[in-house]
């Protein structure tokens, strides 16, 4: 074997989704110029946890990160999978973070993942874990993961600064994801939500579903919102509450928005996030998530703007057939998703805007990737 | 006439006396009446024509009770059986992802060496084409049908091109020499392509014009037939070519061969559908001269031509080319079809003109299309005036005396220089022939660039290789819009014929990689822009060979749709630029941007924005922006409490009004569709305006769209069955399809609503439910129209860019920094494969595979014995460590692979995916005896690690014996090894248990050595005990794989790469080492002394008198029995007297019996003896006959063959 060529990158940016690609290609990459120039130089801490969990998950991998953090070398191995697997993310980003790319990592594995992640459950900057069980688990299926052996378990729940949550993820693997046409978004016929409160009170819990229903009185009647308050050691290490709404449509869209509410966590610099001082009262936290939820609504689409991504990767790792999706507005995240998947699969989108929805209909054939770490029986 | 007769003369007679008729015959009882015939063939025919004319339909068995159900329990057997017969035969469908036209097929034609295979394909293309070829060299490419293509190859006759071509073989043509019978590269040929997917597979024998015999013609054929079918399948095809006349072979069995490959159906293989392929049918090295003349051993940058097959071809991807290595695509450019399909028109069969053959390795074929230029071959004798005859000296004319017109162009085709240049030389005389040539020639010499010896290096080569010499055709070069270019390649002169306006873009090229890719993607577009540009150029007759290949890359997209097409690309609302950036057809500005980033192959940005967005923020384009998903801005969230704004969604809610819901997805697609109309004006495709008409219909019924969408589908998947069926209608008419086509689906339609959508095809339905087959079937059929369809939408460029290249497109691949060697050592009787490489597969590691000694290979194979294997596309050499599984699922190494069985074989080498085949070698030699593949094998996993274990044992003695502890030395050689084994079990010969516990260093004296472990055994042991310990070690499978590099050497030669310990030593003459401990050598035991029983005293006193050792002290004298004299009575000495007379007596005559008997024993061997000579000698006399007569029979034989 020669020397290995890697594929050089810059920036910290879309770091999960590179790692992802460069995982499931088995392309070496460098990143270099990880946030040379900022107050924090190198990786942070979520992310040095991230790879220690592609670490975990896959066999033979090589990191090299440099003495200020601001190069890493990856060269992937061959994704494990496996059972009794524990790994303790790192409490400067929540689960959702860390899931994100390890439910897309664990379908290619050579033996079904089950996996224990420890830390943040829910914050408001990533996907909580509700919304991740209720939301995201349902996209899977819909390219034809087995819904047996999918599933995430809520053990206990942890907020910011402290964490203290802990899930339980299983992904069963395939050999490959099926194409989708997926573009009739169907219309809402209901709504579920799921309240979590700990190491507070359950008032918080009640006013904010309150508030949430009250939204969608004008629009519908199915609307359920689960509470969960947590206590003892289920509730983690620090007081905390949280909502996350899922909408279901006709055509079996999942449609989310979700937050979590909790003290701020410091930053690496010693100072307190800006945003997370000013916390709101649970009620309006509930009209904000509903609101957002009806937005999100709004903008159409078969996935809200926060699973854009996630859908994206799907198609573009499908057998080499048409996929065809529609999204409503691309978020920066979407696109800068697309073109990771340029970058990496090869796969190229064409775009069609639907202009009198506001949505846009994306097309790809897909990369027809197929796990060939599974053993041939 | 007699009957007749007499019919008249009886029926008077009946009629008249009828009464008297019957009285005769009362009377006359006794006279047997007339008996129907009831059997025989006559009755039969009789009562069949009865009962058709009765209309009785006749399908009684003969005996009905014959199949009746006897058994219950073996009827349901036997029921079961049949079912799961069936069930055996039923394959798993493959999706299809060809669209499109598909590529030629690869017909390899493959023998032992003399078999006659390149008459085979001569013959063969001389069939189908009327031409003769001269000889065969890489593939040729004919137009076969109206609807196919086939590539014909021959196999060359080395185990490298023979595994080349048996990865790309779609039929195999087996050339069997049936005066010789079958011989080993056939068998060898058939297991390789077995391991790779095995194409379809037809025998044939040729040489049977050597059998005077009939009979025995005949034996022979039925034996190699059986033969053949116990290889491949009972039944497998064997095509009998009985002989040669004149050279050829029959022309009857030709034609009949060819309709036998004509009707072979080819079916797709998993590998081949999943990796893209070509098989290159030219290669160009196209390095700068400039770079060749510095340094002859440069690497070369080369240009491969073929025809992609297998699955599409992505930009980015990596290709191994077989023999070579592992190399990037420079460029790829789809170039129009040398060898065409005839345009679609309503007739039968092919015209002469449209039987179009393509062979440019061997020097035919007309035209050559290259990515910028066409290269028109010609040949000698279609080309009167040739430079040839000039130099030659002798004036070309024959008998006429020649016109101006031909000497105007001749002197044409001798201009090497440009008019400036001639200009300085002031030699210009274009009307005297003769002097204009002397002119020229002086100039050449000048110049000194040798042209004509390279002429006639290339008529030499063309004299060799039977080469078509080019000469160069004259060009209008009225406008100087073309202009030529000679060179020397390949040993023939071929000219390029440059087209002005694209001059600049090959420039460009060389220098621009970016930009080249552009152009490899929008090759059909710059073809179109040329012309749109130069719209009085292309009216110029000598582009009528472009226009024409334009046509072919356009298909049926007509030209006056161009500029439609052109106004909708200009106005699409470009997402695709905003999300990828604007790099491809607008902004040459940015390349130089492009350009800088380009070595840190950053994203597709301007430059700009890397500098003005390191503030922060959640902007795209920042390199070191926050990795999150969520893109939160509640700021501007409306004010949702508030009705009115509630009711701009309220119809996205199952509360809403579910008609405008319904009417949301309606208007986006029909809001596509008018963008279709926009993007196309007034053009609209079939199954757009189809879909349109669906849309409207569907209206009607409000919320089944999904249902709708999904009859849609299916009937696009019944028109694609019923286009199967019949293709020439699709061909011929569109309108009468569409109406067919709509008949079917009315018929359809019907029918669904009768089964509730069960039965798609009416057949099926009224025979039986479909199965589990025909509806995955169907799935994978609608998939496909479903992919047709969107991908029918796109235009020619995103299609390429979202697609990949189809398989079928001629491609021209462009790959840099290849070793000269592949240029230098080039033939091109041997295939060059060139195979794209998935995700995954570059990067190596190790496999695990299920492997197999083959079955004719005499000897077993070695563990770390290095093996040659062909896997994918790769061949390399790698050392595999042989193993079995336990039944614990640990894998034990095997020394040696088992002789009948299946075992593991674990190696390290480029990773391909499980259920890849592969087979092994060991010797590529062509001149070795035997047969050549060692093992066959199929990959299970890879993995990073290996598990293999061997067993271990370690052995100690005991040096120190407390109760049941015991200190072991030996066994261990530091106390951190005996760390390692804590806890372990260990045992003595004799059996007892114990346990290995800590380094005894401290509990022994403190001067102890290293090493002594503390057992503890079940039982105290015996110092004289041996104590071992068993373990597992793993075992490490070396890190070693070297690619081969056949391509790279001349290829009679043989590769050689790592040699086997065997021959290493045979070659060092190294004698094979021998451990002495495990020599057998005789057992010495010395035999035990036993001390004597003690035992205790008290023990003694306790025992039963019985029992009791008896102590007799040893006496010194005998006892007084012994001692004591016989005195015996006087009868009594008389009679003992006797006996012992009598005894004398007997001893001496046995001993005189027994030497009379030695005696005559002596006599009878020598007599023996003597007639064993005797015999010895006459049976050497006979056998030298016998085998003399042998020899000499054998010998006429021999003469005989000859």
């Amino acid at each position: 074997m020669g020397k290995t060529t890697y594929k050089r990158l810059k920036g910290s940016q879309s770091f999960r989704q590179r790692l992802l690609l460069a995982t499931l290609s088995s392309t070496p990459i460098i990143i270099d110029e990880i946030r040379a120039d900022d107050m924090i130089t190198g990786l942070l801490r979520h992310e040095m946890s991230l790879l220690r969990l592609f670490e975990s998950v896959s066999d033979d991998c090589v990191v090299e990160v440099n003495e200020t953090g601001t190069r890493l070398k990856y060269k992937p191995g061959i994704i494990m999978g496996g059972k009794n697997l524990v790994h303790s993310c790192a409490l400067t980003r929540s689960m959702g973070y860390y899931l994100e790319p390890l439910l897309v990592l664990g379908l290619f594995g050579k033996k079904p993942l089950s996996i224990r992640l420890k830390g943040v459950t829910d914050d408001p900057k990533d996907l909580s874990v509700d919304t991740v069980r209720n939301a995201t688990l349902h996209i899977l299926k819909r390219f034809g993961v087995p819904s047996e052996g999918l599933d995430l378990k809520i053990e206990a729940r942890g907020v910011a600064p402290e964490g203290g949550g802990e899930v339980l993820l299983t992904v069963p693997n395939v050999q490959s994801l099926t194409a989708v046409q997926w573009v009739e978004e169907g219309m809402v016929k209901k709504i579920r939500g799921w309240t979590f409160s700990a190491r507070v009170s359950s008032d918080f819990e009640h006013s904010m579903r309150f508030a949430a229903r009250g939204v969608f009185n004008n629009l519908l009647p199915d609307v359920h919102i689960f509470n969960d308050h947590k206590s003892g050691p289920h509730a983690g290490k620090s007081p905390g509450y949280g909502i996350s709404l899922v909408a279901e449509t006709t055509a079996g869209c999942y449609i989310s928005a979700d937050t979590a509410v909790s003290c701020g966590r410091a930053d690496e610099t010693g100072e307190i996030d800006v945003e997370r001082q000013e916390r709101k009262p649970a009620e309006d936290t509930g009209v904000e998530i509903a609101s957002w939820l009806l937005q999100e609504i709004e903008k159409g689409g078969v996935v809200d703007s926060t699973h854009q991504g996630l859908l994206f990767i799907l198609c573009a790792l499908c057998q080499q057939d048409v996929s065809k999706v529609r999204v409503g507005t691309l978020s920066p995240y979407g696109v800068e998703t697309l073109r990771n998947l340029k970058e990496f699969l090869g796969v190229t989108f064409s775009f069609r805007p639907d202009p009198s929805t506001g949505t846009v209909i994306l097309t790809c054939v897909g990369s027809g990737l197929i796990n060939l770490s599974r053993k041939l029986s | 006439m007699n009957t007749r007769v007499l019919l008249l003369y009886q029926k008077p007679h009946f009629i008249f006396f009828p009464a008297y008729a019957m009285a005769a015959d009362d009377l006359m009882s006794s006279q047997k009446s007339h008996r129907m015939r009831k059997s025989g063939p006559t009755m039969r025919k009789k009562s069949e024509i009865d009962k058709k004319k009765r209309g009785v339909a006749d399908n009684k068995q003969p005996n009905p009770r014959a199949f009746s159900v006897r058994s219950v329990v073996k009827a349901k057997r036997l029921k079961i059986r049949a079912v799961e017969k069936e069930q055996r035969r039923i394959h798993l469908p493959t999706a299809d992802r060809t669209y499109g036209e598909p590529p030629p097929f690869v017909v390899v034609v493959q023998g032992p060496p003399g078999v006659g295979k390149s008459l085979v394909i001569k013959s063969l293309v001389k069939h189908f084409t009327h031409q003769n070829v001269p000889e065969v060299r890489g593939p040729i490419t004919i137009v076969q049908g109206k609807k196919k293509r086939i590539q014909f190859v021959e196999c060359p006759n080395d185990i490298n091109g023979m595994i080349d071509c048996a990865k790309v073989a779609d039929l195999a043509i087996l050339l069997i020499d049936g005066s010789y019978g079958f011989e080993m590269e056939t068998f060898e040929f058939l297991n390789i392509m077995q391991v790779h997917g095995f194409p379809k597979v037809m025998g044939v024998l040729t040489h049977l014009d050597k059998f005077k015999d009939v009979k025995k013609l005949r034996k022979t054929k039925q034996r190699l037939k059986h033969r053949f079918w116990t290889e491949i399948y009972n039944g497998a095809k064997l095509f009998y070519l009985s002989g040669l006349i004149h050279g050829k072979y029959s022309q009857r069995e030709v034609l009949n061969l060819s309709r036998f490959i004509s009707v072979i159906k080819f079916h797709p293989l998993s590998w081949r559908t999943s990796h893209p392929y070509v098989l290159a049918d030219r290669l160009e090295d196209v390095t700068p001269p400039e770079k060749v003349q510095m340094d002859k051993k440069c690497d070369r940058n080369i240009t491969l031509y073929g025809y992609l097959r297998g699955c599409n071809l992505k930009k980015g991807m990596k290709v191994h080319i077989a023999g070579v290595g592992d190399y990037s695509l420079a460029g790829v450019t789809a170039l129009p079809d040398p060898c065409p399909l005839p345009s679609a028109a309503k007739k039968k069969g092919l015209r002469d003109r449209e039987k179009l053959f393509y062979a440019p390795m061997s020097g035919i074929g007309d035209l050559l299309y290259d990515k910028d230029a066409v290269y028109i071959n010609i040949n000698d004798h279609l080309v009167q005036y040739s430079k040839t005859d000039e130099e030659n000296g002798e004036p070309a004319n024959k008998g006429r005396g020649k016109d101006v017109g031909e000497d105007l162009v001749k002197s044409l085709q001798n201009t090497k220089y440009s008019v400036d240049e001639k200009l300085d030389k002031t030699f210009i005389n274009l009307f005297g022939k003769k002097t204009s040539a002397s002119s020229e020639r002086k100039l050449e010499a000048d110049a000194q660039s040798s042209p004509e010896g390279s002429d006639a290096e290339s008529s030499e080569e063309s004299q060799s290789d039977d080469d078509v010499d080019d000469h160069e055709m004259d060009v209008d070069s009225n406008d100087g819009k073309i202009k030529e270019k000679t060179e020397l390649r390949g040993g023939r002169l071929r000219r390029k014929a440059i087209f002005k306006d694209e001059v600049d873009d090959s420039d460009e090229d060389g220098d621009d990689d970016d930009e080249e890719a552009e152009d490899a993607e929008s090759d059909g577009n710059e073809d179109e822009d040329g012309e749109d540009e130069s719209v009085s150029d292309s009216q110029d007759s000598d582009e009528d060979d472009v226009e024409e290949s334009e046509d072919k890359v356009l298909g049926n997209i007509s030209k006056w749709k161009e500029p439609l097409k052109e106004k909708g690309r200009k106005k699409n609302p470009n997402l695709m630029q905003i999300v990828y950036g604007a790099s491809a057809s607008s902004a040459t500005a940015l390349i130089n941007e492009n350009n800088e980033i380009s070595d840190d192959e950053d994203f597709f940005k301007p430059k700009g924005e890397h500098s003005k967005n390191l503030g922060g923020g959640l902007d795209a384009g920042h390199v070191n922006s926050e990795d999150c998903s969520k893109f939160v801005n509640y700021g501007n969230l409306k004010n949702w409490k508030e009705k009115e704004v509630c009711e701009d969604i309220r119809d996205r809610f199952t509360t809403g009004d579910w008609s405008k819901a319904a009417l949301r997805n309606k208007n986006s697609v029909a809001g596509d569709e008018g963008e279709d109309d926009e993007l196309y004006g007034d053009f609209e495709d079939l199954e757009t305006g189809e879909k349109h008409n669906d849309h409207e219909n569907m209206e009607s019924g409000t919320n089944e769209d999904v249902e709708a969408a999904e009859r849609r589908l299916k009937k696009l998947a019944l028109r694609a069955k019923f286009d199967a069926q019949y293709p020439f209608l699709l061909e011929c008419h569109h309108l009468t399809i569409l109406s067919t086509i709509s008949f079917a689906d009315k018929s359809e339609l019907e029918d669904e609503d009768n089964d509730n959508g069960d039965g798609i095809n009416p057949r099926n339905s009224e025979a039986k439910e479909p199965g589990f087959v025909d509806k995955l079937k169907e799935e994978l059929e609608i998939r496909k129209q479903m992919n047709l369809l969107e991908l029918n939408d796109l235009d020619e460029d995103t299609r390429i860019e979202i697609e990949g290249f189809r398989t079928g497109t001629y491609l021209r691949l462009e790959i840099h920094n290849v070793p000269y060697e592949m240029v230098d050592f080039f033939d091109p009787c041997h295939p060059v494969l060139i195979g794209g490489i998935g995700f995954g597969e570059d990067s190596a590691g190790y496999m695990q595979a299920r492997l197999k000694k083959h079955r004719w290979h005499k000897k077993v194979l070695k563990t770390r014995d290095p093996i040659i294997v062909s896997i994918g596309w790769r061949r390399y050499q790698t050392i595999p460590v042989y193993a079995i599984e336990d039944r614990n699922g640990r894998h034990r190494m095997l020394k040696y692979t088992p002789e009948h069985m299946h075992c593991l074989a674990m190696f390290w080498g480029p990773l391909v995916p499980p259920n890849t085949g592969f087979v092994a070698f060991q010797n590529l030699s062509s001149n070795q005896t035997g047969f050549r593949i060692t093992a066959t094998s199929v990959v299970l996993e890879y993995n990073h690690q290996t598990h293999i274990a061997k067993k271990i044992k370690l052995v100690g003695h005991p040096c120190k014996i407390k109760k049941n502890t015991a200190f072991i030395k030996d066994m261990f050689t530091s106390d951190l090894e005996i760390a390692r084994f804590e806890g372990s079990s260990v045992r003595t010969v004799s059996g007892i248990r114990g346990q290995v516990k800590k380094a005894g260093k401290n509990m022994l004296d403190n001067n102890a050595q290293e090493g002594i472990a503390r057992c503890t055994f079940e039982d105290q042991i015996k110092m004289s005990d041996i104590v071992f310990l068993r373990a597992w070690t793993p075992v490490e499978v070396p890190q070693f794989y070297n690619p081969l590099t056949t391509a790279l050497q001349p290829r009679d030669k043989t590769w050689t790469g790592m040699k086997t310990f065997r021959e290493l030593r045979s070659e060092h003459n190294i004698p094979i080492p021998v451990n002495k401990d495990s020599l057998y050598k005789p057992i010495e035991r010395k035999t035990k002394k036993f001390n004597p029983l003690v035992i205790p005293k008290k023990l003694q006193a306790e025992l039963p008198f019985a029992s009791k050792p008896k102590n007799k002290p040893a006496r010194k004298r005998p006892d007084l029995d012994a001692r004591r004299a016989v005195v015996m009575e006087p009868e009594e000495r008389k009679a003992h007297a006797v006996v012992q007379h009598y005894k004398l007596i007997s001893k001496v005559k046995t001993n005189k019996k027994k030497a009379k008997e030695q005696e005559k024993r002596k006599a009878y061997e020598a007599e023996k003896a003597k007639k064993e000579v005797v015999s010895k000698k006459r049976n050497r006399e006979e056998r030298r006959e016998r085998y003399r007569t042998e020899d000499k029979q054998k010998k006429k034989m021999r003469r005989g063959q000859d």
